[in-house]
């Protein structure tokens, strides 16, 4: 190496959580001993601007030129520290991170191990980073159109945001409308707006739009490309297929229904005046409110939670059910003011502006609200008998006053839970974004980073990402918008620098390496008898470089050097503890 | 002194750490041995990866990846699979228990399978012992 490697190590506590379970202290004094290591500090929080600023002042004045952070996951803070990095004018890529948080002091419980173990992921990130490579930005052109599949009330909402400020919007809806879930439901909760103002509204925009290119009945099989130079193929029609080209990709695909045939104690199905809270929407849509057999209903029960936070179904809340079916209670007393109305909860959920309001609002209207223990027993919908009165009865324990109860029913409302569509994955896989395990998908932060995902260009608004009510939907929807138009106001995008790369005078032709790459980044020219890399495709998985058998192709950033030096840094250290033990 | 093992693993940047990050942020809890080194695809861990880790001390290697179908650059894993098995057999022939290698797939999901996943390949090298590719290298110098 042409100059002396000069290694600035820090050692975070993160408040307690680092400091609790780790001697930072001592970590920070053991490896300030290592070879190359010019200082090493600890700090409560290295990722606020105090801890950055002693960074980027250190490297200043004590000219390092390699910097080690030990802190929480490089998923989290790497992009910070690099940044840190090029404020203080070292290339981002002399940085190197070892997770101490998520992969010590959070999943162990012995400090001296703990402490150990942090020494050893240190060492090897110290031992890494010496071979560290400056690396340069790459930047490309950002095509200004957007790609936006689901054409329900987030996906219209960000469609409209970009188209206003002038950018052309490829929608593409699976159905043969636009509208997704708006198209069933009446009035929205909690302030009673019509749904179908709201949405008629929204799709006039939409269709009118110039900027905004409309694709119903379709589905995109696959995105090729990297942010700012996406494309797909699309049937336009019943003409030939068209490719479109885009700079970026939002997915607002949406949820769908949980089908609560599978409960065997609501007995849906099985009583035809058992329906899901989405039937009952229509019977509102149509203004008529009546069972199977065209009466009046007199008795009517809503079910909370069906399918939602039980973990025989789904173990997360739904969040938008408990609102609608206060909504429906207050519908109903409107509508039949003589009916009973029972909502049988687990838990009442009305977080969000004017929703507790709603809530109080409704149990002064006669409402009658029952409490079940949802992983205890579920109420159990049985046919009643001849001198019931009613068509159904409903048994439960009811948890507040501690007995059994019987609750006539001439209809039941059950309000099912959304969850995630069957096709989730493969939308996913054709943008290349994963699904959590609830097969919501993805978001590149939980808290910081709510709406982009780790693939760059592509973003997941609305349900998809999660459940979630309208106005929150159309809050995703135009963050997501913002972000995506900023990049295209930037006109450029740094795009991945960590790349492979391909020593012609090393490589002999094989073309394993062409073989095994999945972006057809490498090609074989036969004059020369080389593979030639095309870094514009190349997204740095490196398989063709643990492929190659003459070692002529390196991944930028992983390559064999820094990796087995990482392997050797942390063994020695392990190694070295258990000496000085013995 | 009782046996400690010593383990080293490669984990896909985008499921299985993140998976091993879930764990973390879920407060799980699993044995300290493990020392996870990433790797932006399973199919990067190249067999002298492997090697000079056992070269190095180690007893025990764990590679996972994303599950077949989800590698973020689509067939990585696939390709991590194939060179497991001949890794495997290569190990086998220096004498190092074949078993002593590991991949399993663990989704950014599954933060849980992945604590349970270190803590039963932890005990799994603890009954193998430690690893005698140290003595085996010199009797063959």
């Amino acid at each position: 190496m042409m100059e002396d490697t000069r290694i600035g190590l820090y050692v975070c506590w993160c408040g307690t959580n680092i400091a609790k379970m780790v001697d930072v202290e001592q970590v920070a004094k053991e490896l300030g001993d290592l070879p190359n290591v010019v200082l090493s500090k600890t700090y409560k929080y290295m990722c606020s601007d105090p801890g950055q600023d002693m960074i980027i002042q250190d490297i200043q004045e004590n000219n390092l030129n390699r910097v080690v952070v030990a802190a929480c996951s490089p998923r989290i803070h790497e992009l910070t520290f690099r940044r840190a990095l090029a404020n203080a004018g070292l290339n981002p890529y002399m940085f190197q991170m070892a997770n101490i948080r998520e992969q010590v002091s959070w999943v162990h419980t012995d400090r001296e191990e703990a402490t150990k173990k942090a020494k050893s992921l240190i060492a090897g990130a110290i031992s890494r980073v010496a071979y560290h490579e400056a690396l340069e930005k790459r930047t490309v052109e950002i095509d200004p159109a957007t790609l936006i599949l689901g054409g329900g009330i987030a996906g219209m909402s960000a469609a409209l945001e970009i188209a206003d400020a002038g950018k052309q919007v490829y929608l593409v809806e699976k159905k043969a409308q636009l509208g997704g879930q708006l198209l069933q439901v009446d009035l929205t909760f909690p302030f009673m707006y019509s749904a179908q103002q709201l949405r008629q509204m929204i799709i006039e925009k939409v269709v009118q739009h110039p900027n905004i290119q409309v694709f119903n009945n379709q589905v995109v099989e696959e995105v090729n490309g990297y942010i700012g130079n996406f494309s797909t193929q699309i049937k336009n029609g019943k003409k030939k297929e068209t490719e479109l080209k885009f700079g970026n990709v939002i997915v607002a695909t949406g949820l769908k229904a949980f089908d609560p045939q599978g409960i065997e104690a609501y007995a849906y199905g099985k009583f035809p005046n058992v329906i899901t809270s989405l039937e009952f929407e229509k019977m509102l849509l149509k203004g008529k409110i009546q069972t199977k057999e065209g009466k009046v209903p007199k008795n009517i029960a809503i079910i909370h939670c069906v399918g939602s936070r039980n973990k025989d179904y789904h173990e997360y809340c739904s969040r938008t059910c408990c609102m609608t079916a206060l909504k429906f209670a207050n519908q109903l007393k409107s509508a039949i003011p003589d009916s009973n109305v029972y909502e049988l909860y687990a838990d009442m959920r009305s977080f969000g502006k004017g929703c507790e309001e709603l809530y109080t609002k409704t149990s002064t209207k006669g409402v009658t609200f029952l409490m079940f223990d949802q992983q205890d027993k579920l109420p159990e919908v049985i046919k009643a008998g001849k001198n019931d009165g009613c068509e159904m009865l409903i048994q439960m324990d009811e948890k507040l006053s501690g007995e059994e109860v019987e609750i006539p029913a001439d209809l039941i409302v059950l309000m099912v839970g959304m969850e995630a569509h069957e096709d989730a994955k493969k939308t996913g896989h054709s943008v290349g974004i994963s699904l959590c395990g609830n097969s919501f998908y993805i978001e590149k932060h939980p808290k910081l980073d709510p709406v982009a995902t780790t693939t760059d260009g592509v973003y997941i608004v609305g349900n998809c990402q999660g459940p979630k009510d309208i106005p929150d939907s159309i809050c995703q929807a135009k963050a997501a918008a913002a972000r995506i138009l900023g990049t295209i106001n930037k006109k450029q995008v740094e795009i991945e620098v960590t790349t492979a790369f391909a020593n012609e005078e090393l490589c002999c032709g094989c073309q394993t390496c062409v073989q095994v790459c999945p972006y057809t980044a490498l090609s074989y020219e036969e004059e020369k008898n080389i593979s030639v890399v095309n870094e514009a495709l190349c997204k740095g998985c490196g398989t063709c470089g643990s492929a190659c058998p003459c070692g002529a192709i390196s991944s930028r950033h992983f390559t064999d050097k820094q990796i087995l030096s990482q392997i050797e840094g942390l063994m020695e250290m392990i190694l070295q503890e258990e000496i000085s033990e013995n | 002194m009782s046996f400690n093992p010593k383990i080293v693993s490669f984990l896909c940047n985008w499921c299985s750490y993140t998976g091993a990050d879930l764990a973390g942020t879920s407060r799980m809890k699993y044995a300290s041995n493990i020392r996870i080194i990433r790797v932006m695809c399973s199919g990067r861990v190249e067999p002298t990866f492997v090697l000079k880790a056992f070269q190095q001390g180690a007893d025990g290697v764990l590679i996972c990846g994303c599950h077949p179908g989800d590698c973020h650059y689509h067939e990585g894993n696939y390709n991590c699979l194939r060179r497991f098995k001949l890794m495997q057999k290569f190990i086998d022939q220096m004498g190092i228990e074949k078993d002593r290698m590991k991949l399993k797939w663990i989704s950014a999901s599954e933060g849980k399978d992945f604590a349970k996943l270190v803590d039963q390949f932890t005990e799994e090298i603890r009954e193998f012992g430690p690893c005698k590719v140290k003595e085996i290298v010199e009797t063959l110098s």
